[in-house]
This record gives structure tokens, sequence and C-alpha cells, in this order.
């Protein structure tokens, strides 16, 4: 079987008329320009992999500079595909998906999307859980001191209180891998937070709407929840890598120093997730059960909240789940496991101190 | 040199005019570009590379870029011969490392001054990173016009880049500061003068390229499109981009050994770059980015299917000139050092 086509043999761009015959360990080509003709023998192995051809099939041979022939044949290349199956020069696996046509295409095109999607809702976030993961304890509690003092700045600290929470917090079994500093501050707000790496601030306000000790013993078991799986650390590393995908994809790398910044600001605006919370609420309880205390308190804590005036309770409920919802689940937990309480008259002490 | 260069110049408008005149009496010859690529091919080839290189962690992308440009360059046609890229992943890998080691290593000497908090250090280190930014764009730009030529070839015959690395450092330099002290006016003559150095050097066997293009003009470009585009509220900047590429592209001119020469003639108009650009970014918009390489292939088809080489062009006088380009000369440093932009 011979076809026509053009020989370019390397030295010239003249491309010189040819016949080429397909033989079984390669292609003979006889060309003839201006009376002076030749053949070529190309062995297979020397032939270069040809990739995306069309109408024309474009084929190169040997070392630098590369002889080549062109054929605008579509039977050539079926007959090449016959004759030399499985060849490497033949093998690609881009033509490969060329030849699956648009169905496939579009469906790898697909794929893709779903990837992509996948990777920004469940790999990021993933990602960004285990490097807060391994962030190492003695840089994040260097981190929380820096915001601690910052943000205590802003308030006028209760002395006499902070070290009544203290005690009231050394008398607690707490079981946590930090060393607590708690702080009370006066401010009318309904509010407390926690701080990475073992810090806890609390307002007048909240203390000032509790009855019972136990109430104060289940919302450290929340706050402290928070530090001992790391949740504002992890909430800010899923922010910040977003920041960091959104910069790469835009090109903008300012962008992340600034949210640094902006996180730690606004560390205390930070919106949990519900589940955050809700686990917080757990260990809450938890803590609750661990002291032997009335498991009620975390119930009544909640309560309390809720009943309080809407404006009130606003900077500590914003960024908490439904209270009724919170309720619900935590008395569900209760009647799991009912256990009996005792009283605790060492914090009941620290806890008349904390309310005087 | 500057005198040389400006004799240089005159000489070649003077023998082009000639040539014009001669050619005119002959019939003008007109060998075509074209582009035969089509887009949902090079998206189905981008869409490989782009799964590729997301499950190497981005380690394939050298071989994703390589296999992208062999598909373009397939596609592109001269006289209906396409062109054949030689670049394999793994050249590339070695150029990609050898560029993003120096921005590595430049960054990393900043961060130091940085870090080190001290005054002194940081603007020593400051100077070293702007000053090390400058030297490297020479020695990316002249290592990637070797890189990309040589490994170009049409019929066979390869391209090549004859230019000096010295060269390209005078005329960057020179061009550089000369533009920072007139306050960017020389800026338009500094773009012509690198692309005489860049496209002068340029060898495609035993013919040779020629930049024809003069500094003022392109100065006169940008003067009417910046006014222009304000008071047509942005829509002049479509005409503005293609006086751009007629000023890039209709000033290249092959000489071939025998004396004849041939000149690029785009004829893009301003309404296609319109047609193109709103396309283009609806594209984009509507495919959420995937649909970039149907982008690609929408710039590569108006392009070349409007691109003509004009004058005596013999496609079949072209002879062999360029060394083969895996042979030691080819394994300094600055070779092959291509940051991969273009």
């Amino acid at each position: 079987m011979t076809f026509e086509g053009k020989y370019y043999n390397g030295q010239s761009s003249k491309g010189m008329p040819a016949h080429i015959a397909l033989l079984p360990d390669g292609l003979r080509i006889d060309y003839c320009a201006d009376e002076a003709c030749g053949s070529v023998h190309w062995e297979l192995a020397g032939i270069h992999q040809s990739e995306f051809n069309d109408a024309t099939t474009l084929l190169r041979f040997g070392k630098f500079p590369q002889q080549s022939i062109s054929v605008v044949d579509k039977g050539f290349k079926e007959a090449l595909q016959q004759q030399y199956r499985g060849a490497a020069f033949l093998k690609s696996g881009y033509n490969s998906v060329l030849n699956l046509g648009f169905s496939g295409i579009a469906l790898m095109a697909l794929g893709l999307l779903g990837l992509l999607v996948a990777f920004v809702i469940w790999g990021v976030p993933a990602l960004a859980d285990r490097v807060a993961m391994h962030f190492p304890q003695s840089y994040e509690r260097t981190l929380g001191e820096q915001l601690y003092t910052k943000m205590l700045q802003g308030y006028q600290v209760n002395e006499e209180k902070t070290a009544a929470l203290n005690d009231y917090l050394h008398a607690l079994d707490t079981d946590l891998d930090y060393p607590i500093t708690a702080a009370v501050v006066s401010s009318e707000e309904v509010n407390a937070f926690a701080i990475p790496g073992g810090y806890v601030v609390v307002y007048e306000g909240i203390l000032d709407k509790m009855e019972h000790h136990e109430e104060l013993a289940a919302l450290m078991g929340h706050e402290l929840a928070h530090i001992q799986n790391r949740h504002s650390l992890r909430a800010m590393a899923r922010s910040l890598s977003y920041y960091m995908l959104a910069s790469v994809l835009f090109g903008d790398v300012s962008g992340v120093a600034a949210v640094l910044v902006d996180n730690a600001s606004a560390l205390r605006n930070l919106e949990y997730s519900r589940s955050l919370e809700l686990e917080a609420d757990r260990e809450g309880l938890e803590l609750l059960r661990r002291n032997e205390l009335n498991q009620q308190g975390i119930v009544l804590l909640m309560e309390r909240l809720h009943m309080g005036s809407e404006y009130e309770m606003l900077a500590f409920v914003s960024t908490h789940p439904n209270t009724g919802d919170r309720i619900k689940v935590l008395n569900e937990l209760i009647g799991e496991r009912n256990q009996p309480y005792k009283k605790n008259p060492e914090l009941q002490r620290h806890w008349e101190k904390l309310t005087r | 040199m500057h005198g040389l260069c400006y004799f240089f110049q005159s000489f070649l408008t003077y023998f082009q005019a000639f040539m014009t005149t001669t050619l005119l009496e002959k019939e003008k010859q007109t060998t075509h570009f074209s582009f035969t690529g089509r887009g949902s091919e090079y998206f189905a080839i981008e869409i490989v590379n782009l799964l590729l290189t997301v499950f190497t962690l981005g380690l394939y992308y050298p071989w994703a870029k390589a296999k992208s440009m062999q598909y373009l360059y397939r596609k592109t046609e001269l006289a209906g011969t396409p062109f054949v890229f030689h670049g394999t992943g793994k050249e590339m890998f070695i150029g990609f490392i050898k560029g993003v080691g120096a921005f590595i290593l430049l960054y990393a000497v900043l961060m130091y001054g940085v870090i080190s908090e001290d005054l002194s250090t940081l603007l020593i280190t400051y100077a070293v990173f702007i000053l090390g930014f400058l030297a490297l764009i020479p020695v990316a730009l002249h290592g990637m016009m070797r890189y990309r030529t040589s490994r170009t070839s049409w019929r066979g015959i390869h391209l090549g880049y004859r230019g000096e690395l010295s060269d390209m450092y005078s005329t960057y330099l020179i061009g550089f500061f000369l533009t920072i002290l007139t306050f960017g006016i020389y800026g338009s003559w500094f773009v012509v003068k690198l692309r005489k150095q860049m496209i002068d050097n340029v060898r495609f066997g035993n013919a040779s390229l020629r930049y024809v293009g003069d500094g003022g003009d392109l100065f006169l470009i940008h003067l009417k499109g910046y006014f222009l585009s304000i008071f047509t509220l942005g829509i002049y900047l479509f005409w503005y981009t293609k006086n751009l590429l007629h000023f890039y592209v209709n000033n290249i001119v092959v000489l071939q050994e025998d004396g004849s020469y041939s000149r690029l003639q785009c004829d893009v108009s301003g309404w296609d770059v319109l047609k193109l650009t709103v396309g283009n970014i609806l594209i984009v918009v509507f495919t959420l980015g995937l649909g970039i390489p149907l982008t690609t292939t929408r710039t590569m088809s108006l392009i070349m299917n409007n691109t003509v080489m004009r004058g005596d062009f013999d496609a079949d006088a072209l002879v062999q000139t360029e060394e083969a380009y895996d042979s030691a000369t080819y394994e300094s440093m600055t070779d092959m050092m291509d940051i991969g932009v273009i």
C-alpha cells in the first residue's frame, strides 16, 4: 500500500513529492525533485510521537535535523493505525481523549468542575483544620496572650472578681491541655468569650444574670471546650485558607496580611459554626457531670440567656445557634444519662465572691 | 552604537521603500498563515492538563505547558504547512525550576531583610531584590528567545536566536533608565529597541527577521489611544489594541538570502477585536473560567487567519542553518530559563 505525500529532508524547506510505502519494519519513502530522486527507510523506533493530526498527517524521523513527511489523506492515518497498532509513535493519551468525542469531553469537564467544587467545599476546610490542629501549642499560647492583652485594654478589669473566677476554675476538674487564665471585665453586656491558648474573658453582665454557680460551671465548660478543641484557631485557619485561595486565584497576595490582622481584631465576632457551638455545649455538660454538679445548670444558663431582653442578649446569641434548639438537645443528653449530683461548698464559696 | 542603529534603521526604511516599489511592479505574492485548531480539541487537552496538574500537585505543569504548545504550534500553518514545537516537559521543567529558583532566592533575600528588623539591612536587601529583579529580566528574555526559537521548526527548518546576552543587557538597562529619566516617554522607543534586539536576531533557516517599527509611531499610537479611549469612554480601546497589534506584527520583515523580502501583514480590524474581547469575556464568565482554552483558540484563529506574508517569500528556499539544539552550547545556565509566562 503506498500513499502520496511530501518529504522534507531536514536540510531544505522544499517539499519533495514522495511515495510512501508501509512496510512491516518501517516506512519506505521514495522521493523525486528536480530530477534528483532518492529513497529513505524509516525504522519504526526512530519515528517521533505523532499527535494532534487532522486531515494532514505529519511524521518526523531521526535525530536533528529531523526528516519529515506530510500526507494529506485520511486513509494514511487509518492505514498507519492498522499496520502499526501499538507502535510507540502512534501512542498518545491525549489523542485517545480527543477521540472520546463531545459527550466524553463534556463529562470530563463536569467531573473537573465537581472536583473543584468539592475541593473548595470540603478539601480546603479539611486542610485548614489539619493545619490548625498541628499548630504548636506554644505558638498558640503566645498568640493568645497577645490577643488577650490587646482585648483587655478596651475594658476595665474587675480584679476582685477575676481572682474569684480563677479560684473557681482551679477548684473545677477541667481536664484541659492548657493552663487557664480568666478575667472578669466591667460591662453590662451579656457575653463571654474564649481566646486560643487558654484565655477566657467574662463580662459582669452575664454573671449578674446567673443565680446558681452551676450555670457558671456550664458557661466555663462551654468556653473551655472552644479552647481545648481550638475552635477559634480552626475558624481562623478556615477563613484564612479561603482568602488565600481567593488571592491565589485573583493574584492578590497582600490580601493575606490584611486578613490576618482583621481576624485578630475581630476574633470575638467570629462566627462559630453551629456544630462547633453544639460541641462546646456538650462538653459544658460533660464538665458538670465530671464535677458531679447539677446538670440542669446548663439548661438554666440557656434559659436565663433566652429570657433576657433581646438587646442585651444580642452579643452572645448572634454568633450562636437558636437557644430553643440548644436546650432541646441538652435536655435529651441529660435524659440519656442522668446522674445524682452533690453540693460543692468550695465552688459555692468562690461563686459567692463573684456575685457579691 | 546608537548612531549605527539609526543608520541601519534608515537604511532599512530606504531599502523597504525601494523594495515596495519593485514589488508593486511585479505581482505581490501572498503567503497565508492559518490556525486550524478547534476550541473543543484544545479544551479537551487543557482539561486533561488541568486534571493531571491538580493530581500531581502542580508537578505536571511543565509537561502540560509543553503539550498545549505542541498542539497550538501543530495547528498554526504557514503556506499550508504546520509549525512543530520540539520542546519537552522535561526541558520546560528544568527551565521552570531555574526561573522559579531565581525568584525564590530573591524573595528569600528580601525576607531576610524584613525579618532582621534592622533598617540598613532592610534597605540593602531591598536594593539587592530590586536590582536582582532588574538583572533577571534580560536573562529571562534572552533565555526565552533562545529556547522558543530553537525548539520551533517548519518544514524541518529550525528557527534560531543569535542575540548576545550582553547586547540584551545594554539595550535593556539603557532603555530602562532612559524611560525613568524621561518619566516614561522614552518607553515607546524602549519597547521598539527591545523588539528589535529580540526579532532582528531571529534566524529562520537561512532567512532572517527584521523589526522595522519606529518608536515615534508607537508613541503616537499610545498618545492617540490614551486620549481617544478616555473621550469615547473606553470604546476606542479595541481600536487601540488593533493598532498595537498592527504595529507589532506588520513591522516584521522576513529577509531571504537572495535579497528578496516579505512583510507580515495583519488585517484584524478594531471591530474584530471588539467582538473577540466581548466574546472571550462572556465565555470566561459563563464557564467560571473553564472556557479559557476556547478564548485562546478564538484569539489564535482571529490573528492567524487574518495574517499573511506579502512579498517574495519563497517557501521552498529555506535551508537548515541551526546547530542541533541538544548540543553542549545549549547547556549554560541562562538557556532554557523560561519563566513560562508567554
